[in-house]
């Protein structure tokens, strides 16, 4: 259990929130033209680091906004919590 | 408002917290992103919407409740007309809102209950069962928070000292209530 600080909230428990898996994956462009393995692999594949990870999280008992997340996944330490649309911090 | 039947029609009673539904109130659920949304509910109702995130805004007739950055609740303070279902807010709202796709407005009335509760041990009796802080909430007049109670979605309007109103959905309301009078009677 750890403290998520909502970009729209303020400081709210884990149990509020909803983990959306990976952040910052792009929707391939031309769909058609991709081979299956390509397609799987954005559509299924994802990192699971031990480590810092970037990750999408929904307040779904709050504000019921999606935002994103710097989380190192060993420690459950967050680095960064940043809104929709924004760039990820670079450090 | 026509055939409007109590979800928990007896009021309970404890030594330091009093909980009872209270009805026919109106609630609207408003939705919208533009300045001009902000401003056409501004004026219809002449109650300026809350920007900033966990609070309220109150009028003589109307409260206004922040949800999220672009999504309030407002309700009555007093109570509706039992033998009517027309409401004039709402119809208002409609025409200056929704017909002109400025946002969204849902009437919510029946989908949620509010159950006010007075004493001074409401805080004690929410701590039982929620993971939010209601440390700094407790003090602040007007404070709205999200959050789980008993595993259950709430809206809490911190309305005034001692004075707390909690929205729940109606197909929770039962159970929450029953929760809540047992919890409160172990305080």
């Amino acid at each position: 259990m750890f403290v998520i600080n909502c970009p729209y909230c303020g400081e709210r428990e884990q149990s509020e929130f909803k983990a959306g898996g990976e952040a910052h994956i792009v929707r391939p462009k031309q769909p058609t033209e991709l081979s299956d393995d390509q397609w799987a692999e954005y559509l299924f594949m994802r990192k699971n680091i031990k480590g810092i990870q970037y990750e999408r999280w929904n307040h779904a008992h709050g504000c019921r906004k999606w935002f994103n997340m710097v989380r190192d996944t060993s420690n459950d330490k967050i680095k960064a919590v940043y809104k929709m649309g924004e760039e990820p911090p670079t450090e | 408002m026509l055939n409007y039947n109590s979800s928990l029609p007896e009021k309970k009673s404890f030594q330091d917290i009093q909980m009872m539904e209270i009805y026919p109130i109106m609630k609207l659920n408003l939705r919208g992103k533009k300045r001009e949304f902000m401003s056409a509910v501004g004026k219809s109702l002449n109650l300026l919407l809350p920007t900033e995130s966990n609070t309220s805004t109150r009028s003589n007739t109307l409260t206004a409740l922040w949800l999220s950055p672009d999504e309030w609740m407002i309700f009555s303070n007093e109570k509706i007309d039992i033998m009517s279902n027309e409401y004039k807010t709402e119809n208002l709202l409609m025409n200056k809102i929704s017909k002109i796709n400025l946002g969204a407005v849902t009437d919510v009335t029946d989908q949620f209950v509010l159950i006010n509760l007075k004493g001074n041990k409401i805080f004690e009796l929410f701590q039982t069962g929620s993971p939010y802080n209601f440390n700094n909430f407790k003090k602040k007049k007007g404070a709205v928070t999200q959050t789980i109670l008993a595993k259950i979605d709430v809206i809490i309007h911190n309305q005034d000292l001692n004075n707390v109103n909690l929205f729940v959905r109606r197909s929770f309301s039962q159970h929450l209530y029953s929760w809540m009078s047992d919890s409160a009677s172990r305080l």
